[in-house]
């Protein structure tokens, strides 16, 4: 496979990853802010997803309607899911030939339905709750369908090579942006809209309750995004499918990729073991801080292995 | 007979295909003509809907420049198929066999021996001061001396509905993916009147172009790509259909390296050696050592590679000079030269404007002429004479004066028409038609059926898509 066109299934998946995470914590926030009525937690997501520095760049947007209508369909910010999408289905339609014509079709959808022309105004007339579930369809379709149609090669790990490494980074983001500031005596921690939502927008919210009941403690939080193997978003989980599509490539392909294989191994058996104890003995930001050091020379080591980029 | 069919207003002076002066429907559009007698407008406008939200979801588009943004647009489709009986398709398979065979000879000789020219069949000034013709070709073995591996031979049909060739298009025609996709539309609108017609079908065409393409070297399983400019070129669809479809890796140039006069493409997995090459880039733009110095969509030193035999180009530098407007009007006497025949498809009759006594005589009829520059392409820089103001035609002759060979003149033809549904009516529409030819080691194949191409605007005989044209299904029927 060309080293171009295993990029642009890599970033295809990436986008995709991301722009599913940024639905999700729309929703959630937004869900949030009407039991709240706190709408500076909008500052935080525009902080992290769309790089927006200082109010001013927003301050048109000082409800969550709009500012849900800009995150989803500002042209100009590249970071919006409009431009996501966009740039997904534009590597998608470089790489036709290696992905199944199914999984095409539905990020061309996705697309054409993001840009209809009279989408905005369609929706200007619905509540957010029903316009982000719709979009999330299309998002849950394309993971679908990438499963049961597309073939598992060299394409297909590619693939997930860009969805697990843009996943554990939003794991490590929700960890580091919403986690670490807390501790257990803030008070509105015992509310439990907090957690619930907290835990909604990474998905994990029913696993918690089964696992911890309805006892909300950060420590099992952490504890579930970072080391809980069964957690299909938490930071393990990534990393151990990191390891797998890495290792298959290399086997199909016919590749020593010496230094790759050690560094996402290491990673691998460093999560494996980890307890709760051990993270809190040296303090979740070390804790994270290794593990984005760990992610960013596995991510070069990928660039220079596998798309020819040498940096 | 419904209202669709009573107010179907036929051109003057012009062959429709579907029915006949008396406004009777002819016998092999027989099933259509009942179709639309019983059909109703609304129903052909949900099919035309239906037709275009498939071409919209497949990313069947074509990319427009407008403000310096690309915006894709799907390729304008009229749902009523061009329905062409296997007598007539013989004589044109067979004509067009004839033609590219001849063509291919004629490339031959003019990049080595020149005999063509010593025997004084084609005046040497047509060669020389072409810019289609490649130095860099001469002398250059190619493999199996096959230059026009993929042609496009434009057909028309006259006011007697006799077929012409207009133009041969042996650079990089384009338009098969569209051909591909009309079918598969086609077999969801109609899937009562599809079987009972015994269309022959046009899906293997991929598969028949990598066959071909595989014979051109002797290696069991050759590496071939397709080389296209990239995501932005108008035929980016027809790229990607065509490597999915055959199977083959969709290459940019800055995906391949030269190694000692070698090209390979860099993969994951470290660089691989690649044989066949089926480039969708202009010969300008095709080595930026040899041509266009500007180019980076090309392989810097590909030329000397193909000229070392290490790589095979499809279809091969240097076939401009024998699609040429100029040139064209020659095909018939090389089909005689070189293959003793007589030519089966007709040519236009065409005027070369650097000869006086012929440049008097289209100046005289210039109502009935259309000219045209001889590297000219796509339906640009023509001047219809029966449109034409006496100030532009005044103008335009005053070009021609500057570079007088660079211009011919042809009567103009009533292009034959079709049936089409447009604006919620059924009207005719001026179409040609493009079947596909492959020419491999050992024979040339003709792909049974082709792009019809529709002059959207009433009245209109441009058909290129990119000045506003469709196109239709065309349905070749098996012999029985």
């Amino acid at each position: 496979m060309l080293s171009r066109v295993a990029n642009n299934l890599f970033w295809m998946d990436r986008y995709m990853e991301r722009s599913y995470g940024l639905l999700n914590l729309i929703k959630t926030n937004y869900n949030s802010t009407l039991d709240s009525g706190d709408y500076s937690s909008w500052n935080k997501i525009m902080f992290t997803y769309l790089a927006i520095r200082s109010e001013n760049e927003y301050k048109n947007h000082q409800d969550s309607i709009s500012t849900i209508f800009f995150i989803l369909f500002d042209k100009k910010n590249p970071n919006t899911l409009i431009n996501m999408v966009v740039k997904a289905r534009e590597n998608a339609r470089s790489v036709q030939e290696h992905i199944s014509r199914e999984l095409w079709l539905s990020v061309n959808k996705f697309f054409l339905h993001l840009t209809e022309e009279d989408v905005i105004l369609k929706y200007r007339k619905s509540d957010p709750i029903t316009i982000v579930n719709e979009l999330l369809q299309f998002s849950h379709i394309y993971y679908s369908v990438a499963d049961i149609t597309q073939e598992r090669g060299t394409a297909y790990c590619f693939m997930n090579l860009g969805k697990y490494l843009e996943r554990v980074v939003q794991s490590i983001d929700f960890l580091n942006l919403r986690i670490i500031s807390l501790d257990d005596k803030k008070e509105d921690l015992y509310e439990s809209y907090f957690f619930k939502n907290l835990l909604i927008s990474i998905g994990g919210y029913q696993l918690y309750l089964k696992t911890y009941k309805s006892i909300y403690k950060i420590e099992n939080v952490v504890k579930m995004i970072a080391i809980n193997e069964n957690f299909p978003r938490s930071i393990i989980y990534s990393v151990n499918k990191l390891n797998v599509h890495i290792g298959r490539l290399n086997e199909f392909n016919q590749i020593k990729a010496g230094e790759l294989n050690f560094t996402v191994g290491k990673l691998k058996n460093h999560l494996k073991y980890s307890t709760i104890e051990s993270i809190k003995q040296n303090g979740l930001e070390q804790f994270l801080d290794d593990i984005k050091f760990e992610l960013n020379k596995i991510s070069n080591s990928i660039n220079k292995t596998y798309f020819n980029q040498i940096l | 007979m419904n209202d669709l069919l009573a107010n179907y207003e036929q051109y003057p002076n012009t062959w429709d295909e579907m029915f006949d002066d008396s406004g009777k429907v002819r016998t092999i559009y027989s099933h259509f003509g009942k179709f639309l007698s019983e059909a109703k407008l609304d129903s052909l406008n949900q099919m035309k809907e239906f037709s275009n939200q498939f071409f919209k979801n497949q990313g069947v588009t074509f990319t427009v420049y407008h403000d310096n943004k690309g915006v894709e647009r799907i390729f304008p489709f009229d749902i009523i198929p061009r329905i062409i009986n296997s007598n007539e398709w013989e004589i044109i398979e067979k004509g067009i066999i004839q033609r590219i065979t001849a063509l291919n000879l004629f490339l031959k000789d003019v990049y080595h021996e020149k005999f063509i020219i010593k025997d004084e069949v084609i005046p040497a000034s047509l060669l020389i001061n072409n810019h289609c013709y490649l130095r860099q070709m001469m002398r250059l073995e190619v493999p199996k001396n096959i230059y026009t591996h993929i042609s496009g031979v434009d057909l028309i049909r006259d006011k007697n509905g006799e077929l012409f060739v207009l133009e041969d298009n042996l650079r990089t025609p384009s338009g098969v993916s569209y051909m591909l996709e009309n079918r598969e539309i086609t077999r969801r609108l109609y899937p009562n009147l599809m079987p009972i017609h015994k269309v022959q079908p046009v899906d293997n065409y991929p598969q028949i172009l990598y066959q071909q393409l595989k014979t051109l070297v002797d290696k069991n399983d050759p590496e071939i790509v397709l080389l296209t400019p990239g995501l932005y070129n108008s035929a980016y669809y027809e790229h990607t259909t065509l490597a999915r479809l055959m199977g083959v890796e969709l290459v940019e140039g800055s995906d391949l390296v030269l190694d000692n006069n070698m090209v390979f493409m860099k993969t994951a997995s470290g660089n691989k050696k690649v044989d066949i090459i089926y480039r969708r880039i202009d010969d300008d733009f095709l080595d930026p050592l040899s041509f266009n110095t500007d180019s980076i969509l090309g392989l810097a030193g590909i030329m000397e590679a193909y000229r070392q035999g290490n790589v095979c180009i499809v279809n091969a530098p240097g076939t401009g000079i024998a699609d040429d407007k100029a040139i064209y009007s020659y095909v018939p006497k090389m089909i005689n030269y070189y293959l003793n025949e007589k030519p089966i498809l007709k040519n236009i009759e065409t005027y070369h404007l650097s000869n006086s006594e012929q440049k008097a005589y289209v100046k005289n009829n210039i109502n009935d002429m259309v000219i045209k520059k001889t590297d000219g392409s796509g339906g640009y820089g023509m001047l219809m004479g029966n449109k034409a103001s006496e100030d532009e035609i005044d103008i335009y002759f005053k070009q021609i004066k500057k570079n007088p060979s660079n211009f011919i003149a042809q009567p103009i033809l009533n292009l034959s028409t079709s049936p089409c549904v447009i604006e919620k009516k059924l009207v005719p529409r001026c179409i040609d038609l493009r079947p596909f030819a492959i020419y491999g080691s050992e024979k040339i194949k003709v792909c049974p059926g082709g792009l019809s191409r529709v002059a959207m605007k009433k009245k209109s005989l441009i058909v290129n898509s990119s000045q506003g044209g469709g196109s239709k299904d065309t349905w070749v029927i098996r012999k029985h």
